[in-house]
This record gives C-alpha cells, structure tokens and sequence, in this order.
C-alpha cells in the first residue's frame, strides 16, 4: 500500500478532487493508493513521516524541508485527460522509484 | 447528490460592479450572512484563504477566449449550507493562479463554493469544471458576458450537469 497525503488550504474540494482521481487512476494502472487530505496549515513533519508521497496544488512553502517525493497535482483539477495525464505519469514513476506495492 | 436544484438558488446569483476583491467579498459577504447561508466569520477566512491559498484558475488551456475564473471558498466550519455561488464581475480582478500562486489572472466570474460538510459533498469543484468543459465555448462565452442574472440562472439551469466526467 502505497500512502499519499494529499493537501490544500481548506482540505476540502481541491484536496478531496486529487484524492478520488489519484485513487482510481492508479487502481487503474495496478497499483494499491490510499490518499488522505488536509488542510496545508495542518501539516507538520511528524505527519508527513506517515506518508510514502506529497501531493500539492501548488508549490506550498511548509515552512520546513520535505523529505518524501513531491508531485505537484493542480492540473488535475481541470478535469481534462491531456493535463491529467502528465501528473499521473510523474505519479506512477514516483511510486516505481520507491519500490512499494 | 450534486444537481442543479440542491446547488443553486435564484437568491444567490451576484453581479457586482466592485473593482477589487476586498469589495466583491464584503458585499456578497453581507448578503451571504443576511441569508444566513455563513457565519460572522466567514468574510475573514475567506480573505485570508485567498491570500495564502489562492483560487484563480486560467481557463486559456480550456479555451483561450475564454475569460477566467476564480473559486472562492473556506473550510467547512464558516457555512451553513452547500452550493454554489456565481458572481458575474462587470470589471474584471486580479486573481493568483491556484496552481502557479505567483501569477496573476485578469478574473471576469467567480463561482463561490459553500462546502458545509467537507468530508461528503467533495465533488462541487468537479461539477464546475464538468460543466464549463462540456459546454459549448460560444454559449459559455455569450454566458460569462450575460448582464442580468436571470439570464446566468437559465443558463445554469440548462447545462449545469453536476459530475459528469469519470476520474
């Protein structure tokens, strides 16, 4: 199981659209995802630990070094497979070079 | 459920001649509050998200005649219901971009997200994209230009869809 977190700043809508596209495009292509979302005040180094993977809207200043892979998800939520397709793609190499099922 | 009825209402159509953000919140603020759809608090949660976590989206990779939009929202906690708010914007603002927050977009329509319960009703921002990707880009041009808001209620009403597209 691989475990994404995935975050925007009011953990509601942006972060809930990421989580179900990234859930079932990547049950899709043979892979376990669990996605959580919160609001991108609410993260902390001690919870990132939890996570295999980083998703954001946006290049968001945490304020302290991340030090899990980073995928920048925005396009995703213009719902439409040509811009989608990019960020599942660096998504699904990210999840090779870690090596998890 | 996400449809058209559950969503919209005639009440909370906004066309606003403001010329800057701050304007533009206050006064739908104000008649958000009368309707009593928020809470005291939601005019300055919504600010504050909008400066730190910006919502302008550039519609140009849609279509690049289109205008752009920007969705405005706040957590949970600050609204009592669940819809979605269009506010038609006779002048244009700037908005930043959600997903690159250091550019600014010209902004000529916003739709308001009300998302009272966060955790069930996650697919309002899906439902706005669903229905701006599938519409005709005339129709949805002639739209963003309409002045009168039972005009953008019709509208709506026609092609607003709810999700329509599978992930």
């Amino acid at each position: 199981m691989i475990k994404i977190l995935a975050a925007c700043g009011a953990g509601v809508n942006s972060s809930h659209q990421i989580k179900s596209a990234l859930e079932n495009e990547m049950k899709k292509r043979g892979y376990q995802v669990s996605v959580d979302t919160t609001m991108i005040k609410d993260i902390n180094q001690d919870k990132l630990e939890h996570y295999d993977i980083f998703t954001q809207i946006a290049n968001s200043n945490l304020g302290f070094e991340i030090n899990i892979p980073v995928v920048d998800a925005g396009p995703i939520l213009y719902r439409i497979p040509t811009m989608a397709e990019p960020v599942y793609q660096e998504l699904e190499d990210t999840i090779k070079k870690l090596g998890k099922k | 459920m996400i449809t058209f009825d559950t969503l919209f209402t005639k009440d909370r159509i906004y066309i606003s001649n403001k010329t800057n953000q701050k304007d533009i919140f206050m006064e739908v603020y104000q008649d958000l509050l009368k309707q009593n759809c928020v809470t005291k608090d939601f005019l300055r949660n919504l600010c504050e998200r909008e400066r730190n976590y910006p919502t302008g989206i550039d519609l140009a990779p849609i279509d690049p005649s289109l205008p752009n939009i920007a969705i405005p929202h706040t957590e949970s906690q600050f609204v009592k219901t669940s819809g979605i708010v269009p506010i038609k914007l006779n002048h244009p603002i700037y908005f930043y971009n959600m997903i690159h927050p250091k550019e600014e977009l010209p902004v000529s329509f916003l739709f308001m997200i009300l998302n009272q319960d966060g955790q069930e009703q996650t697919s309002l921002l899906a439902s706005i994209m669903d229905f701006i990707n599938s519409c005709d880009k005339d129709e949805l041009t002639a739209f963003f230009q309409m002045k009168d808001s039972e005009d953008l209620f019709n509208f709506l009403k026609n092609n607003f869809k709810g999700v329509i597209a599978n992930d």
